[in-house]
């Protein structure tokens, strides 16, 4: 090699200079989606989304910030808020915290929008939420089911806790498959607070928990978990392993006679983007237990509303499913609207308060309100049953039911 | 005994699906001194081909015979374009694989909307034995990947193709006087390397289901296997490959799954340290 090429001329430098201080004062990865009519009196409202657009989970994050784009679009459309139109910013949080915190800051110092709504794993929430609550003094939406115990000022929850994906399902999966219980599980936050929650209700309904185990997250053989399940005679296995291992597991479950012999697979983050990492034969009987499955538009016109709409603007690999939090943004966002309303401004103590009690009427799965003092969603809950690659609803709550947090 | 059989049958079929991973990863770094970073996302192109012949309508096994040859041909391009270039330095070629297996990794991750996508068996279901259930399709594996291991080693050890890879590995210069084109060679034998990864991700992808990071998972124990086994020869890395696939699948069944999965690594490397050059370094073919 000649050395002519590693000498840093003038030239060279200016350019990579000139190139690298675009991107920086550009920023990589952002959007910003401006109203169509703009309002000379008032400056537009700023909503910030920082979530995973790219990285291992961007299926889920871009179908979070194209909810984002509609529910923004259609408020738009009906005249804003406050008589204010709303612009939009999407960050990337690439499924890597660091680069989070980073794209955050950019949102609140330099966007200095009104609200940040996103994040996705409990991992991704704990990064960011000292950046936007406590140094950026903004108003934190989280979208996503988590394992409950969030209960920090400012930052609300508008996806399933552990409550209200345990206290109906669990005794559903006493009656509709037995009461020994395995937990195979990942080894990460969400699956041990799960667990505990899951093994209180298992116990207090009779069932018993014959083993509770933890397993590397990039895991794919998991011929001794099965064979300890097909050994003890377990009725229902309760997973919270996670793709990668979730299909291979399913699929050796399945092989080793486990539904054969009339066993229960449950998995409450099951929705219609899972449902296509086995085969239909291998997950039939699955249950989960979610605020929203596409199967309910068949005789709720809301959520048939809203399914239409979404895959109107947005065909093609990104779902509207619980499990991506697609449902949690689309709530987060009306419930903020509304809010934003009743307090008659932005600012975030005047939003906080009036979000604090805010409640839509329709939304994906029914209505939706906050329960005061706890800044946690009340919702209504479906449990599912996958049969030939599609989800029926077998059993729904009574009413919204209680996310008991904080 | 029932348990006792099937936890043999699923460390072995295990064992058998690293053998194929590290196949080509062997067979590249013994043959040609290159550690190809790439590696697994030729297993993942295969598993993509696959799952698009399956997408297509076209049957499953279809797709699982045209990957081989559409990653190797993918592979002779690739080393003729890029990987040709950094014979000299080895440092660098890790780095550049590693850069195409990025993008590699990412234009697919793309591809599929970085989902998880299921590929049906062409031979689905088990095979009952009495009380036990193997699967049918791991049969299969165990199957096919003694047959390439033997057939990998007769090619390399009976032919006079065998005879001239071996022979440019050993002494290029010499290799070259006696007729024998080198530059040709490190190319036949890359796309070949390629092409067993592509046979191994066509093969794999209905065991683990598609997605992006479906070859990275396999590169790092693939990567130690092949220095527990030693570089050098053919044998040797196959050699390690089958250890570490049955370590990894047999510790699980008598220890927490967590520890197991570090205390693989940690044999592996207390291994090394005593033997540096490897189970089998450099003996035989």
């Amino acid at each position: 090699m000649s050395n002519d090429h590693g000498h840093l001329n003038r030239r060279r430098f200016l350019g990579g200079f000139a190139f690298t201080s675009g991107a920086i004062a550009t920023g990589v990865g952002s959007w910003v989606l401006r109203p169509e009519w703009a309002n000379a009196a008032a400056a537009p409202i700023k909503v910030g989304i920082a979530t995973d657009l790219t990285g291992p989970i961007a299926y889920a994050g871009n179908a979070d910030a194209n909810v984002a784009k509609m529910v923004i679009k259609e408020l738009n459309d009906a005249g804003g808020l406050l008589g204010r139109p709303l612009e939009l910013f999407i960050e990337d949080t690439a499924s890597n915290e660091s680069v989070a915190v980073g794209n955050v800051r950019k949102l609140i110092q330099r966007d200095k929008v009104d609200l940040v709504l996103g994040g996705i794993t409990s991992s991704m929430r704990n990064a960011i939420k000292d950046p936007i609550v406590a140094r950026g003094k903004t108003l934190y939406i989280y979208p996503q089911l988590y394992e409950g115990k969030e209960c920090t000022p400012y930052l609300f929850c508008t996806g399933p806790t552990p409550a209200q994906q345990c206290d109906e399902f669990i005794p559903w999966l006493i009656k509709n498959g037995g009461k020994k219980f395995a937990l195979p599980s990942a080894n990460y936050v969400w699956p041990h607070t799960l667990n505990v929650y899951a093994r209180k209700v298992i116990e207090a309904n009779g069932g018993e928990v014959v083993f509770e185990e933890y397993y590397p997250l990039d895991q794919v053989d998991f011929s001794s978990t099965v064979n300890r399940i097909i050994s003890n005679k377990v009725d229902v296995v309760f997973n919270t392993v996670i793709p990668p291992g979730v299909g291979p597991f399913f699929k050796q479950l399945y092989e080793a006679g486990f539904l054969k012999g009339g066993g229960r697979l449950a998995c409450v983050y099951y929705d219609e983007n899972t449902l296509n990492i086995n085969q239909a034969n291998e997950i039939e009987g699955l249950a989960s237990c979610l605020d929203y499955f596409k199967t309910l538009t068949k005789d709720d016109p809301v959520s048939a509303k809203i399914q239409a709409a979404y895959e109107k603007d947005y065909p093609g690999n990104f779902l509207f499913a619980a499990g991506s939090a697609a449902t949690g943004t689309y709530r987060g966002l009306k419930l903020w609207a509304a809010a934003v309303k009743e307090a008659n401004s932005v600012e975030r103590e005047a939003v906080a308060a009036a979000l604090d009690h805010a409640k839509i009427a329709e939304g994906p799965g029914g209505p939706a309100e906050m329960v005061p003092g706890k800044r946690h969603c009340k919702m209504k809950m479906y449990t599912a049953v996958a049969k030939g690659g599609n989800y029926e609803i077998v059993g729904r709550s009574d009413g919204l039911v209680d996310p008991k947090e904080c | 005994m029932a348990s006792a059989f099937a936890a043999a049958f699923e460390i072995l079929s295990f064992g058998a699906i690293i053998v194929l991973v590290v196949l080509g990863l062997g067979i590249i770094a013994s043959m040609m001194g290159i550690f190809n970073f790439a590696q697994g996302e030729f297993v993942l192109l295969g598993a993509y081909i696959t799952y698009l012949a399956h997408a297509r309508g076209l049957p499953v096994w279809a797709g699982m015979a045209a990957a081989p040859f559409l990653v190797g041909a993918l592979g002779f391009i690739l080393e003729a374009l890029i990987i040709r270039r950094f014979y000299a330095a080895p440092i660098v070629a890790m780095l550049g694989t590693y850069a195409l297996g990025l993008i590699i990794r990412e234009t697919v991750r793309g591809l599929i909307g970085g989902l998880y996508l299921s590929v049906p068996e062409p031979i689905g279901g088990s095979i009952d034995l009495g009380s036990v259930h193997v699967s049918a399709w791991r049969f299969v594996i165990i199957v096919i990947t003694a047959l390439v291991m033997v057939g990998c080693y007769l090619l390399l050890s009976r032919t006079s193709f065998g005879l001239r890879i071996r022979a440019t590995l050993e002494n290029p210069a010499l290799a070259r006087a006696s007729g024998i084109s080198t530059a040709a060679m490190y190319g036949t034998t890359f796309a070949f390397g390629a092409a067993l990864a592509g046979l191994a991700g066509a093969l794999l992808v209905p065991v683990f289901s598609l997605f992006a990071d479906l070859g990275i998972r396999f590169l790092i124990q693939g990567f130690v296997a092949v220095m527990v086994g030693g570089v050098g020869s053919f044998i040797g890395p196959v050699a390690g490959a089958a250890v570490i696939g049955t370590l990894s699948a047999a510790l699980p069944w008598v220890m927490a799954p967590v520890v197991a999965d570090i205390l693989v690594f940690v044999l592996a490397i207390v291994f090394i340290k005593f033997r540096p050059q490897g189970l089998l370094s450099g003996k035989g073919v």
